[in-house]
């Protein structure tokens, strides 16, 4: 992701505002990092550029069933 | 609806949709997606690479008259299709954000932008009925026959009134339904991630849309044949307004009243939503 994107990113849950913490960086985009919510003491990961903007309960559910949340640490291929 | 219920529709969509990209990372297309997106996009995604694929019932973009800067956002974004044609719409002064909920779309989604070489639209992992954006920062949202998968409509339009700005245009395609589908069909997860009987009756969409806040609310279908054995499902082109914001909201019917013209051939006649039960359409 960009992070010039970050203006306009909410936190799905109570819509408050983001801190961007950047891993891992390539020409510009963010590529690894994370997002973290104050309000909501939330953090949502951002993997191979996308951030997981799930809310926590909906992301927490699909990890439980085994849909890849973070495909970065390990191909199911 | 219950939240195990919104799970199991949510598990299913995932399904559906994961497989389809695997398909077209596979190097084919699938199910759904090979010969009408052609018919969808005439002339307009000819340019894409492969892989660009659209599961979608219409094409939004061209009614939705985006203009330069504008900032879009596509519930449900799928391969990017629509993403990267708008992109190209509202230009470098413009963004797009596609949001979705798959792994493998997104995944997909990331590939087809960097082969198309857009850097203005940027792709999302979120529920539609949680909108990871601020209020009031997007003055389009599209959608391209996703929102009838959605457990919670009234969330989604709750949310897309939410993140427009005053003025701001929801100009969507979608499966509606010309008049209620059996329960059995409802329960049914297989048809309800195929488009089917998750949909609402059209007088439904439009007076939620309005208990949402919206107005200006047209949920446009071709005309009934009137024959007894007539499909309930149709492609609509919905197109609302969040009220407010004077002069900002442009048009949002084309000059010469076009949104009619362009109705009329998308996917209707070509096959790409068919009204029995059994095939998909998006």
């Amino acid at each position: 992701m960009r992070p010039d994107l970050m203006e306009i990113l909410a936190c799905p849950v109570c819509k408050g505002e983001l801190t961007l913490t950047v891993a891992r960086e390539d020409a510009g985009e963010v590529i690894e990092g994370s997002l973290y919510c104050a309000a909501c003491d939330e953090t949502y990961p951002i993997t191979e550029g996308i951030p997981n903007l799930l809310p926590p309960d909906l992301r927490r559910a699909m990890e439980a069933e085994g849909a890849p949340a973070a495909p970065a640490h390990g191909s199911h291929e | 609806m219950t939240t195990e219920h919104a799970d199991d529709v949510r598990s299913a969509v995932r399904e559906r949709y994961g497989a389809r990209a695997r398909e077209v990372a596979a190097g084919s297309a699938g199910e759904g997606a090979s010969g009408y997106a052609s018919t969808l996009y005439a002339g307009e995604a000819e340019a894409l690479p492969e892989g660009v694929v659209s599961y979608g019932c219409g094409n939004p973009v061209a009614i939705a008259g985006l203009q330069a800067g504008e900032t879009v956002l596509d519930l449900g974004s799928g391969a990017g299709l629509d993403c990267f044609l708008a992109a190209k719409q509202v230009g470098p002064s413009g963004r797009v954000i596609g949001l979705d909920m798959t792994d493998e779309m997104l995944a997909l989604a990331e590939t087809n932008r960097e082969k198309v070489g857009v850097a203005n639209v940027e792709f999302r992992k979120g529920v539609i009925e949680q909108i990871p954006l601020d209020d009031a920062s997007v003055d389009v949202i599209i959608s391209n026959c996703v929102i009838n998968l959605s457990p919670d409509k009234d969330a989604v339009f709750d949310e897309a009134a939410r993140v427009l700005r005053p003025g701001g245009r929801f100009q969507v395609s979608d499966i509606v339904l010309r008049r209620p589908v059996s329960e059995a069909e409802q329960a049914d997860m297989e048809l309800w991630s195929a488009c089917k009987s998750g949909a609402l009756v059209i007088d439904d969409y439009t007076a939620r849309l309005r208990a949402a806040g919206f107005e200006d609310v047209e949920v446009l279908v071709p005309d009934s044949t009137g024959a007894e054995d007539e499909p309930a499902w149709v492609s609509a082109l919905v197109n609302a307004r969040r009220p407010g914001g004077a002069g900002t909201g442009q048009p949002w019917v084309l000059p010469g009243g076009r949104h009619i013209e362009l109705l009329a051939p998308i996917g209707l006649e070509s096959g790409a939503c068919r009204g029995d039960s059994t095939s998909a359409c998006c």
